[in-house]
C-alpha cells in the first residue's frame, strides 16, 4: 500500500540552544489512517509536525507526499500538497464569521477582484452540512465556544481539502462531550480517505481514537505500532522511560474549622445581560484542603477565576479573606495580600514571552529584589538559578520564556507562585497540555502545598484531575454551585453522578461550600 | 568562568546578527543615494562627494552634524520610552517646539538666576512636553482612546498656538525675525567646536542615553515599564500599575521631546524662532526606529540620521541638487527604516519547542 505520508531521517537542531529537538525522525503514515504522536513535552512532536507544514526547516532528512518526494517551505506550500494543521492555540480572528475566518487566504472572489461573501457563506455551509458540524457559516467567531472555535479550524483546512490533517493536542481544552463528537468527526474523515496525525500523551485517547500509535522521546522515535497490539502501561512506559503511578500519596485529610477564603453571596453581572456571570455563590476555602472547582466550560469557571485574580469586579455580595473584605481590591492591592495564582492562560496571562524567565520569575516578587528602586541583579540570577533547579527547569535565566517548551513555561509559572503563596493558592487548569510526569508533578506540589496547611482552590475541566486530588468539591453550572461534595460522598461518587450535575439534570438541595 | 565567556560571546553574537538589518538599511540608503545622484544631478560625482564627505570636510560641517543629533538623540530616546510601554507618541513636533517655546520664555524670566535658572528654564520645557503627551495617556487610561491619535492631533493644534504666542505677544519687536528675544548669556550653553553650532548640550544628550538605558534595565520602574510593553494581561496578572503605565511613559516620551526643544534654544539657536523646529519630532522618531526602541542604539542612530540630513545640505549648497532632490532622498531613507521586513534580517528568530 502507498504511504500518503513518508518522513525520512529528519534531523532539527535549534541553533540558539543547541537542542536537538528532532534527531533523525522516521515516520509513515498510510491514506486513511488515524495515528497518534505520543511523547512527552519537549520530545519533539510538535517540531516534527511543524517540519512536516513548513514552519521549520529541518537540518536533514526528506519527505515524500503520495510517493512524491517534496520539500515543504511554508504552511502555504503545505496546503497546497494537501498538508493542514490545526494549532493547540487557535489562529482566528474574533471579530469575522465563521466563513470569513474558513476562507481566508482562498477568498471567493467576484470578478477579480470582490470578495464573494455570499458565496464564502455557501462553500462554507456545504462543508459544514457534508461533515456534519454543528456551526453556523455566518456567526461572529468571537461568540463560539472553544469546541466550535476548534470545529472552525477543522473546517477552514477540509475547505483547502487536506488529505493529511494534523491535530496538535486537539483534546487539550475540550470539554467530554466535544471531545467524544470531535473523534466521530475524525473517523467519519478517516473514512472518507483523509489521514489523521493527532498530538497527544493522554493514554485513553490514544486507545479510542487511534489505529496507529507513534511514540517519541528526547527527539527520537522510540515505538510504532498498531494501536490493538499494545497496552496504555507499555506506551506510558515508551513515553516516560519507566512506569509511572498516578496516585498521589498525601497525609489523611484534617478539616481546620478556620476558613481563609470565603464568598458570601457573590454575583457578577455585566451590563446589558439577563443572566448573571456568577450567581448568589457562596463557598469558603479552609486552610489545609484542595478544594476543586468541576464545572462544564462556560458555566462560571472563567468568571470565577477572574474574580479571583482581580479582574473582574463583583457586582453584589462580598469575599473575605482572613476577616477582611477584599470583594473591591484589584490584582495589584491582591497581589500585595499575597495572591497566588496559576492562570488557566500561561501564554497571554501568566508569562510575558518575549522577557527572560528571570524578568517573568520575579513578577509577583519584584519588590523583594529592589532596593531604592533599582534591580538587584545578582540576587535575581541566584533565586532564578535555584527555583530553575528545583522544579528542574529545561532553561537559563537570561533566555526568552518564549523559547521554552509549554511543560517548561508551566514549571516557571508554578515555581513563580508556589514561592509567592502566603495562605491560600489558586490552580486554573493547571496540567492543560501537560505530560504525565509534569502533571504528577503538579498534583504532588499541590499536594505539598495542602499538607503545610494552604488552602488550595482548584479550578479545572478535567474530571480525573478534580476527582484524585480534590478534598471537596463544588459543582458549577451556570454561574451557580449545583452540588458540594464532601469527603465521604468524594470517594463513593461516580463519574456519571458528577457528569448529570455538570450538566445540570441534577442539583443538590441548598448546596453550600 | 569558561561558562561566563561562552555566554559573553553567545550575547556579542545575538548583538550582531541583530545588527544585520540596520547595517542592511544604512547600505540599501547610501546605495539609494548614489542612484538618485546619478539620476537627477548634472554632475553626480561632485554631488556624491558633497553628500558623503560634505558633512565631514572641516570641523564646520561636522560640528554641525554633531549639533544636528542632539535633539535627534532626545527624541529618539522619547519616542523608544513610549514604544518600550506599548505606547505610540506622535506627538513629537508640537511637544518639543512647546517645550523650547516654554523653556524660553522660562530663561527670560529667570534671567537673574544663572546657572539654577537653566535647570529650572529646561525642567519647565520638559513639563510641558511631558503633560502635552502624558494628557494623550490619561485620555487613554480613562476612555481607551487611541493616543497615537490624540498625541498627534494635541500636537497640530499646539504648534498653532505656540506660533501665534511667537509672533504676537512674545514677538521680540527688535528683529525682523518672527522670534521671541534672546535668552540671556549666561543660559548659552559652551560651544565647544568653534567655529561650529556644537555645543556642551552633546554631554548631555549622551548622558540622557545612559540615563534612559539605566532606567529601562537597571530599575524597577522600567522592568515594569517593560513588561507592561511586552505584555499588559501578563502585567495586570502580576500586579503591576497598569493604569500608570499608560500615562508616566507617554509624559517620560513628551518630557525628552520638551527637553529636546529647550537644549536645541539654549545650545543653539538661543531664541524661539516660529516654526524653527519643524520636522524635529518626525526625525527622532525615525531614529527611535531605526534603534529598534534600544537607548543606546539612538546615538549610532541619530548621527546617522544627521548624517544623511548634513549630506543633503551640503550637496545643496555646492552642487546643482535641489532642496526637493535632498528631501526625496531623506524619504527614500525614511521609508527603508520604517520596513519592519529589513529589521528582522538576520535577528534571532523566537520559536517555542
Amino acid at each position: 500500500m502507498e504511504h500518503a505520508l513518508e518522513m525520512r531521517g529528519i534531523v532539527k537542531i535549534y541553533t540558539e540552544t543547541g537542542l536537538r529537538a528532532n534527531d533523525g525522525v522516521d515516520l509513515t503514515l498510510n491514506k486513511g489512517q488515524i495515528l497518534c504522536l505520543a511523547g512527552e513535552n519537549g520530545a519533539g512532536k510538535t517540531t516534527l509536525m511543524k517540519v512536516l507544514y513548513g514552519l521549520e526547516k529541518p537540518d536533514a532528512g526528506t519527505i515524500s507526499v503520495m510517493g512524491k518526494p517534496v520539500s515543504i517551505t511554508s504552511p502555504l506550500q503545505a496546503n497546497r500538497l494537501g498538508i493542514g494543521m490545526v494549532h493547540q492555540h487557535f489562529m482566528l480572528v474574533d471579530d469575522f464569521t465563521v466563513a470569513q475566518n474558513v476562507t481566508l487566504g482562498k477568498e471567493p472572489l467576484k470578478g477579480r477582484f470582490s470578495y464573494d461573501l455570499k458565496g464564502a457563506d455557501e462553500a462554507v455551509d456545504a462543508v459544514i452540512r457534508r461533515h456534519r458540524f454543528s456551526i453556523d457559516a455566518t456567526k461572529r467567531v468571537g461568540s463560539l465556544t472553544v469546541g466550535q472555535k476548534q470545529q472552525v479550524e477543522i473546517v477552514k483546512m477540509l475547505y483547502r481539502d487536506v488529505d493529511i490533517l494534523i491535530l496538535d493536542e486537539p483534546t487539550a481544552v475540550l470539554t467530554e462531550q466535544e471531545i467524544e463528537s470531535l473523534f466521530i468527526t475524525l473517523r467519519a474523515l478517516a473514512e472518507h480517505g483523509t489521514s489523521l496525525i493527532l498530538i497527544t500523551h493522554k493514554l485513553h485517547e490514544i486507545t479510542a481514537i487511534s489505529d496507529r500509535v507513534a511514540i517519541m522521546r528526547q527527539g527520537a522515535m522510540v515505538g510504532d505500532f498498531p494501536t490493538d497490539s499494545v497496552d496504555g502501561k507499555q506506551i506510558s512506559r515508551l513515553m516516560m522511560g519507566q512506569s509511572v503511578s498516578l496516585v498521589v500519596d498525601r497525609l489523611p485529610y484534617t478539616p481546620v474549622q478556620h476558613p481563609v477564603l470565603r464568598f458570601d453571596n457573590v454575583s457578577v453581572l455585566k451590563r446589558n445581560q439577563q443572566r448573571p456571570l456568577l450567581d448568589g455563590v457562596s463557598f469558603a476555602a479552609r486552610s489545609g484542603e484542595i478544594l476543586g472547582f468541576a464545572g462544564v466550560g462556560g458555566n462560571g469557571l472563567g468568571v470565577l477565576e477572574a474574580v479571583l485574580g482581580g479582574f473582574l469586579p463583583i457586582s453584589s455580595g462580598a469575599i473575605v479573606h482572613k476577616d477582611e473584605d477584599i470583594s473591591r481590591l484589584d490584582s495589584h492591592a491582591l497581589r500585595k495580600r499575597g495572591l497566588a495564582y496559576v492562570p488557566a492562560d500561561r501564554l497571554q496571562v501568566g508569562s510575558a514571552l518575549k522577557a527572560t524567565v528571570s524578568e517573568n520569575l520575579i513578577v509577583d516578587a519584584r519588590n523583594e529584589f529592589t532596593r531604592h528602586g533599582v534591580m538587584q541583579r545578582k540576587k535575581i540570577e541566584a533565586h532564578t538559578q535555584s527555583l530553575l533547579k528545583t522544579y528542574s527547569v529545561k532553561g537559563s535565566p537570561s533566555m526568552p520564556i518564549g523559547t521554552l517548551s509549554g511543560g517548561n513555561i508551566q514549571k516557571v509559572i508554578l515555581a513563580r507562585e508556589i514561592t509567592q503563596y502566603q495562605d491560600y493558592i489558586v490552580f486554573s487548569e493547571p496540567t492543560w497540555g501537560l505530560d504525565i510526569a509534569s502533571s504528577r508533578f503538579v498534583y504532588e506540589r499541590m499536594v505539598q502545598l495542602r499538607d503545610e496547611g494552604a488552602a488550595v482552590l482548584l479550578i479545572s475541566s478535567n474530571l480525573d484531575e478534580i476527582l484524585a486530588v480534590s478534598d471537596r468539591v463544588i459543582v458549577m453550572y451556570r454561574g451557580t454551585i449545583v452540588a458540594v461534595l464532601e469527603a465521604e460522598e468524594l470517594r463513593q461518587v461516580t463519574k456519571e453522578d458528577m457528569g448529570a450535575y455538570m450538566l445540570g439534570l441534577r442539583q443538590q438541595e441548598a448546596p453550600h461550600g | 568562568m569558561v561558562d561566563r565567556m561562552e555566554k559573553r560571546r553567545v550575547t556579542i553574537v545575538a548583538t550582531l546578527r541583530n545588527s544585520i538589518g540596520a547595517v542592511v538599511i544604512v547600505g540599501i540608503a547610501l546605495a539609494a543615494l548614489v542612484v538618485l545622484s546619478l539620476l537627477l544631478s548634472a554632475t553626480p560625482l561632485k554631488t556624491l562627494r558633497y553628500f558623503f564627505l560634505g558633512p565631514l570636510q572641516n570641523t564646520y560641517y561636522f560640528g554641525n552634524m554633531l549639533n544636528m543629533a542632539i535633539p535627534l538623540i532626545f527624541g529618539g530616546l522619547g519616542v523608544s520610552l513610549a514604544m518600550r510601554s506599548g505606547s505610540f507618541n506622535l506627538g513629537g513636533e508640537g511637544q518639543l517646539y512647546s517645550g523650547a517655546f516654554v523653556a524660553t520664555i522660562s530663561a527670560l524670566a529667570l534671567a537673574r538666576w544663572g546657572s539654577a535658572g537653566v535647570v529650572v528654564a529646561l525642567f519647565l520645557g520638559a513639563c510641558t512636553g511631558g503633560l502635552l503627551a502624558g494628557l494623550s495617556g490619561v485620555l487613554r487610561m480613562k476612555w481607551n482612546t487611541s493616543e497615537l491619535i490624540t498625541s498627534f492631533l494635541v500636537s497640530n493644534a499646539v504648534v498653532l498656538v505656540v506660533s501665534y504666542l511667537i509672533a504676537g505677544p512674545f514677538m521680540d519687536p527688535a528683529t525682523n525675525l518672527i522670534a521671541t528675544r534672546m535668552i540671556p548669556e549666561s543660559f548659552r550653553f559652551t560651544r565647544i567646536l568653534e567655529p561650529s553650532n556644537l555645543s556642551s548640550a552633546l554631554f548631555a544628550a549622551v548622558i540622557a542615553v545612559l540615563v534612559v538605558h539605566l532606567y529601562l534595565y537597571k530599575t524597577k520602574s522600567g522592568y515594569e515599564l517593560r513588561l507592561f510593553g511586552l505584555n499588559p494581561r501578563f502585567a495586570a496578572y502580576g500586579g503591576i500599575r497598569t493604569k500608570w503605565y499608560q500615562v508616566w511613559p507617554m509624559f517620560l516620551s513628551g518630557a525628552f521631546y520638551g527637553l529636546a526643544g529647550g537644549m536645541a534654544i539654549f545650545g543653539t539657536y538661543y531664541a524661539c524662532m516660529k516654526e524653527f523646529s519643524t520636522g524635529m519630532g518626525w526625525n527622532g522618531l525615525a531614529v527611535a526606529l531605526i534603534a529598534r526602541h534600544r537607548p543606546a542604539a539612538v546615538i549610532p542612530a541619530a548621527l546617522f540620521f544627521a548624517y544623511i540630513e548634513s549630506g543633503a545640505r551640503n550637496a545643496m549648497l555646492h552642487s546643482d541638487v535641489t532642496f526637493e532632490i535632498a528631501s526625496i532622498v531623506q524619504s527614500v531613507v525614511f521609508f527603508l527604516v520604517t520596513s519592519a521586513v529589513l529589521q528582522k534580517i538576520g535577528s534571532v528568530q523566537r520559536r517555542s519547542i
